[in-house]
């Protein structure tokens, strides 16, 4: 079975031509109830200190009288991999079924920018499990490199005998 | 009334391939998938969250959804049931009867696994003898919130027909003054801001408007989703065009999004709410019509509220006077409004006015009974169950030893509890009478709802000789005092019926369908039926199985579990106006079910009970100003038990996903508060007064101001050691006890109301640290069995 991490790799070949998906949340009314973190961790069986999405907190700080900064901004981790299990038979992401306050949406990235586009205060997520490992193991290119040492005699160096020689130390002898 | 299940709408965010018009049970890739409208255990309100419940072939629940075919919930779920295997499967859990000799108390490794005939032998036993020698009022039955036993009243009025049912925190102060309010005042059991719950289109429902506007008063409902109430349909609303007032001393999510937002000293509502009508009947914004043909005593409320003007109350509430009337005009002005009133309007001693007051603004406005408005029941709608065997399992000669009910009658008859401050008097004195057996039933007193908890366990220790504990884990409480351990059944392993707010607003109400195998645990209704079989069997007669008392207790004969469960969730019909109708009242008048048939803005009741038939505002009892000079020991206010999306108040702490967003016990100090006393972010601190202390850790942050405190509640550590320690306690529960700090005995002049949101405290830094190793909870909880 292939790795889910190299099915969604960017790396693959055929990343260009594959259709992105990905998370627009809208960030206007996510309100950090932190559902998407405990649901992922579920799903995935990620274990305490792991985590597949999280949730950031700007604030409350004050920008005026009476009025504060306080935004709640859910960020996919390196272990998110969109639900692949789910979305691969049509269903959405287990974050997305759950999010209380229904901010969540996933689709195909293009689509979704478009939705950017309606409102303000929304962010949007193209996750990649596992980045690393997504670039695939190191294959070297053998088209690079090529260049081969040149096979030529090499004399032994009297002058640097000299140098030595010409040190102050009295441990000359040791070099 | 409806029969049918009306389909959800679906969720934008929903995928094609979903599970909307799915059967109450259905087969999924070898897994059985049972939908449940799911209520306690774990401990929760009664929202009735739509739940698919997948269980494999061994019988295993391996999966938990939520489910997109409950109308309100829509599919989305809060974590503390998406963490439901690990609730079910914990291996804390205790699933076996245990029994322990009382000299044992408090130690952890004297429990005997015994069998449920063997406990209920012993309880039978028990009950004989201390009812024998002290009458069956020597019987207490201690409940909570959040649980089903929790409310359930059989408990006391069927099974030990004992008068003594007792709600363990001082002045009841935790929803039951704001029903007591309404129901003296309007006849009405409860209005709640209309959400459209009941509607089949929801929002789009042509019943339906979108309130222009939310107040937000002592309210946190999106983690705590009170009373019942689906705590992000506030979200859902904001999105349709819903604009925020939040009355509120602590910065919230909500109140930074909401357009005012009265950030007053704790404590001081009722002065702001009195300012808020006076601006409103001065300005002549209020609904005039409504008030002259559906209010009675307006003019008397005038009266008394210009006493209050705007600039008295922005000294009062530190909140200038200017804002404080632009808020008024901005709800008067608003058409359709809805006010959703929480818990704080209960934690004070002047409780029951600042209920009043509320109840005052939703009706000089003409919101009450509207839509998008405050909806509320009609005289058909809401339970069965107020006052369910009391008359035959208790009658009026045993009634009336119910303990305060000769103190407090505005209190014990409302409720059918023993006022909570002098049943702790009772069990410290034996005063009215000894107090002899006990049990916990929802409730974790020492380590969650009761002031001065170690007081309560002192009292309890010395005067029960036998006490009862019902619970799915061994809490802080039955460790230190119960000498029986009764295992309960989980909401999915037992069946069920839930109503949405209890019943008190008509919403919708559904079935909490078994899904797997209760392992030799049992229901809280299963064990009233049980006990109540062996020690009242006369109030058990008409009931052959526990389905007979559920259809009973809970559906009225209207309905049957049987012709519910295929349905999950039932819409209730929801009607407005019905004021003109004559529905409010029994009688069938027009009007409300008040004596003056009209809403009481002077309200005879309370003058009834020996209160002020008018809202006024009263200082609490510890403030920088009714106690001046404690401030130079105590500088700061204390506001204390703001929710958590991690728990439900006690609960929760042993499972490693939730305990993770929030392992140790916060206060949440103001910046230059810390920087001027030296308290590090992260670092522990002692908050103190001269009730006691609590060491909790620190979070600098600005959601609170430079006189505030807050601290969080409920905890106990079950990583931690079990045994009764002088000091900690079990489970180091009283090591971080933030009621260490709240008193008793500070209740309002009916019972109701207490100082838990507003008292007075010190904090310093300590040096040691007490944080939670998540790498031991992970070890010890993490492994489910």
């Amino acid at each position: 079975m292939t790795p889910t991490w190299q099915m969604s790799g960017r790396n693959s070949e055929s990343w260009c031509s594959m259709t992105a998906y990905g998370l627009l949340i809208d960030y206007e009314y996510c309100t950090g109830c932190q559902v998407c973190e405990v649901t992922c961790k579920e799903e995935h069986e990620y274990p305490v200190g792991k985590w597949g999405i999280r949730v950031f907190e700007d604030g409350p700080w004050q920008i005026e009288e009476h009025r504060f900064n306080f935004n709640k901004i859910p960020v996919p981790t390196d272990l998110c991999d969109l639900c692949l299990a789910r979305t691969s038979i049509g269903r959405e992401p287990i974050c997305v079924h759950h999010c209380l306050a229904n901010v969540m949406n996933y689709g195909p990235v293009e689509e979704l920018a478009k939705k950017l586009n309606n409102k303000s205060k929304q962010v949007l997520w193209v996750p990649q499990f596992k980045p690393y490992e997504a670039r695939g193991p190191f294959v070297h290119d053998p088209a690079k490199g090529r260049r081969k040492a040149a096979h030529l005699e090499v004399t032994k160096n009297e002058s640097a005998e000299r140098m030595a020689a010409q040190r102050g130390d009295n441990r000359v002898e040791e070099i | 009334m409806k029969t049918k299940a009306t389909p959800a709408i679906k969720l934008d965010s929903l995928a094609e391939v979903n599970d909307l018009g799915k059967p109450w049970r259905y087969e999924e890739d070898g897994l059985t998938v049972t939908r449940s409208s799911i209520w306690t255990p774990p401990g929760c309100h009664p929202v009735g969250c739509g739940l698919k419940l997948y269980v494999d072939k061994s019988g295993r629940l391996v999966r938990v959804e939520g489910d997109e075919n409950h109308p309100v919930t829509q599919g989305r779920l809060c974590p503390r049931c998406i963490a439901m295997k690990d609730y079910v499967y914990n291996p804390s859990r205790v699933k076996r009867p245990l029994k322990r000799d009382p000299k044992d108390r408090g130690q952890a490794d004297k429990w005997v696994e015994c069998s449920w005939e063997e406990a209920l032998d012993l309880i039978e036993k028990e009950y004989k003898r201390i009812t024998g020698q002290y009458g069956r009022e020597s019987m207490i039955i201690f409940v909570g919130t959040g649980r089903e036993g929790g409310t359930l009243l059989p408990y006391a009025t069927m099974s030990f027909c004992t008068p003594n049912f007792c709600y363990s925190q001082s002045g009841y102060a935790c929803y039951t003054p704001r029903l007591a309010a309404c129901a003296y005042i309007t006849g009405i059991p409860y209005p709640e801001l209309d959400y459209a719950a009941g509607l089949p289109g929801r929002y789009d429902d042509p019943q339906y408007e979108v309130p222009e506007v939310i107040m937000l008063w002592g309210k946190e409902p999106l983690p705590s989703n009170p009373d019942g109430f689906f705590g992000h349909a506030v979200t859902d609303l904001m999105k349709r065009g819903a604009r925020l007032i939040s009355v509120d001393p602590r910065v919230t999510w909500l109140s930074a999004h909401a357009d005012y937002h009265l950030r007053l000293r704790p404590g001081t509502d009722t002065a702001l709410g009195l300012a808020m009508i006076d601006t409103i009947i001065k300005e002549e914004l209020y609904d005039k019509d409504f008030v002259e043909y559906w209010c009675y005593g307006f003019e008397a409320l005038a009266e008394r509220a210009a006493t209050m003007p705007a600039e008295r109350a922005a000294e009062i509430c530190g909140i200038d006077a200017n804002y404080i009337k632009a808020a008024a005009r901005m709800y008067a002005n608003a058409k359709p409004a809805g006010i959703l009133w929480g818990l704080a309007v209960d934690q004070k001693k002047n409780g029951m006015q600042n209920g009043q007051v509320i109840v005052d603004l939703m009706a000089i406005t003409g919101n009450i009974d509207r839509p998008g408005g405050q909806v509320v029941g009609d005289i058909n709608s809401g339970l069965n169950e107020g006052g369910f065997g009391f008359d035959k399992g208790i009658g009026p000669e045993l009634g009336a030893k119910m303990i305060g009910i000769k103190e407090y009658p505005g209190y014990c008859n409302l409720i059918l509890n023993a006022q909570a401050d002098l049943a702790l008097v009772a069990l410290e004195t034996d005063k009215p009478y000894p107090v002899r057996m006990g049990m916990y039933t929802g409730n974790n007193l020492m380590a969650c709802t009761s002031g001065e908890p170690r007081r309560w366990h002192d009292a309890i220790l010395r005067s029960l000789e036998f006490c009862i504990g019902v619970d799915c884990f061994i809490t802080p409480s039955i460790q230190a005092s119960c000498d029986v351990f009764l295992p309960l059944a989980t909401v999915v392993e037992r069946d069920g019926c839930l109503f949405a707010e209890y019943g008190a607003a008509p919403l919708y109400f559904g079935a909490c369908n078994k899904a797997i195998d209760p392992d030799g645990t049992k229901s809280d209704l299963q064990i009233a039926f049980e006990l109540g079989k062996r020690l009242n069997p006369h109030m058990w007669e008409d009931y052959n199985d526990v389905y007979d008392f559920i259809n009973d207790l809970r559906l009225g004969k209207k309905f049957t579990f049987d012709e519910l469960h295929k349905e999950v969730t039932l819409q209730q019909d929801i009607s407005y106006f019905k004021y003109e109708r004559g529905d409010l009242r029994r009688d069938g008048g027009l009007g409300f079910n008040t004596p003056s048939g009209r809403i009481e803005l002077y309200c005879g009741a309370y003058a009834q009970f020996g209160d002020d038939p008018l809202p006024y505002y009263e200082e609490p009892p510890f403030s920088p100003v009714s106690t001046p000079e404690l401030m130079a020991d105590y500088p700061f206010v204390l506001t204390t038990g703001a929710r958590t999306y991690a728990f439900f108040h006690s609960e929760h702490r042993q499972i490693p996903y939730l305990r993770e967003l929030n392992p140790d016990p916060i206060v949440e100090v103001n910046p230059d508060v810390a920087l001027r006393l030296g308290i590090a972010d992260g670092q522990w601190c002692e908050v103190y007064n001269m009730f006691g202390s609590a060491v909790l850790k620190a979070k600098i942050t600005q959601a609170v101001d430079k006189n505030t405190i807050h601290a969080q509640h409920g905890w106990w550590f079950p990583e931690l050691n079990p045994n009764d320690v002088e000091k900690d306690g079990p489970y180091h529960t009283f090591r971080s006890n933030i009621n260490n700090l709240n008193p008793n005995g500070y209740q309002g002049k009916i019972g109701f109301g207490a100082p838990y949101k507003c008292m007075i405290c010190n904090i310093k830094p300590v040096e040691k640290s007490y944080d939670t190793n998540m790498a031991d909870v992970w070890a010890k909880f993490g492994k489910l069995v």
